[in-house]
């Protein structure tokens, strides 16, 4: 009985944990698909530029003129990695899904033998008398 | 996680014998621990913000070495943008770098003091209740 106890509780451990690692895995996606946003939009302005226009980029306090080139293909690079990125969570999630529903098909298989054994104790006990 | 002072297996349980009292003086050290461990996440994230702050400045003031000296620089103060020279933009930022190393500082020195403090309790409540209780962070 306190096998089937102890059991039930890795289990029910194990579920928690693949719960936090999705809630983790959507939080992070959630937070890619917002960095995508912006950096689409500064690709439609870099897009709606004139030529001689000039970009420039925020670091701390300063604006610092930026080459029309490189920063188009930095934009275009970081959008093509979060694009992959956020394929590759998406993946993650549907396998943590998966694995969740599996862990819970174990625990109730355990809740039930669980409970069988302890209806099968009183019948033993009611043959004897 | 440290997952050997996670919980007690039964014998582990068992091997313990009677329980120890938790008077009030223990509950309020477990209280205490409790509210510095809190603090001390709190200033870590305050950290790692200060830090990639400075990170920055130090990135664009490496930039600006390389920049032309007849360049007017547009500095951010407040909403605003202003074009200054270079070289009072570099003193600007030289300023702003120092100001927030001294921050990082007090940041880390704060950080140092609840460290000790909870190592302290930690001490205390481990020699008092030992494997019963689990202050590991």
């Amino acid at each position: 009985m306190a096998d089937i106890q102890r059991r039930l509780q890795a289990l029910s451990e194990d579920y928690a944990k693949l719960q936090k690692d999705l809630q983790d895995t959507v939080t992070s996606r959630q937070k890619l698909e917002a960095q995508m946003q912006e950096n689409f939009g500064v690709k439609q302005e870099f897009e709606k530029l004139k030529d001689g226009e000039t970009i420039y980029k925020l670091i701390g306090p300063v604006l610092l003129k930026q080459d029309r080139t490189d920063a188009e293909s930095t934009v275009k690079g970081r959008l093509e990695f979060i694009e992959k990125e956020i394929t590759r969570l998406e993946g993650h999630i549907k396998e943590t899904q998966a694995k969740m529903e599996k862990k819970k098909t174990e625990i109730i298989q355990v809740q039930t033998s669980a409970q069988a054994a302890v209806g099968a104790g009183p019948q033993a006990v009611k043959g004897r008398a | 996680m440290n997952l050997s002072r996670r919980m007690l297996t039964k014998e582990e349980e068992d091997a313990v014998g009677d329980e120890i009292e938790v008077r009030r003086e223990d509950q309020d050290k477990i209280n205490k621990f409790s509210r510095l461990h809190s603090h001390e996440l709190t200033l870590e994230e305050e950290l790692k913000v200060k830090n990639k702050e400075k990170e920055e400045l130090d990135d664009i003031t490496t930039e600006l070495e390389l920049a032309d000296e007849d360049d007017l620089v547009p500095y951010k103060i407040g909403d605003a943008f202003f074009h200054l020279p270079l070289p009072q933009a570099q003193e600007l930022l030289g300023l702003s770098i120092a100001k927030i190393e001294e921050e990082i500082g007090e940041l880390e020195d704060k950080m140092a003091t609840i460290r000790e403090e909870m190592t302290q309790l930690k001490v205390e409540l481990y020699a008092r209740f030992g494997k019963t209780i689990n202050l590991e962070t």
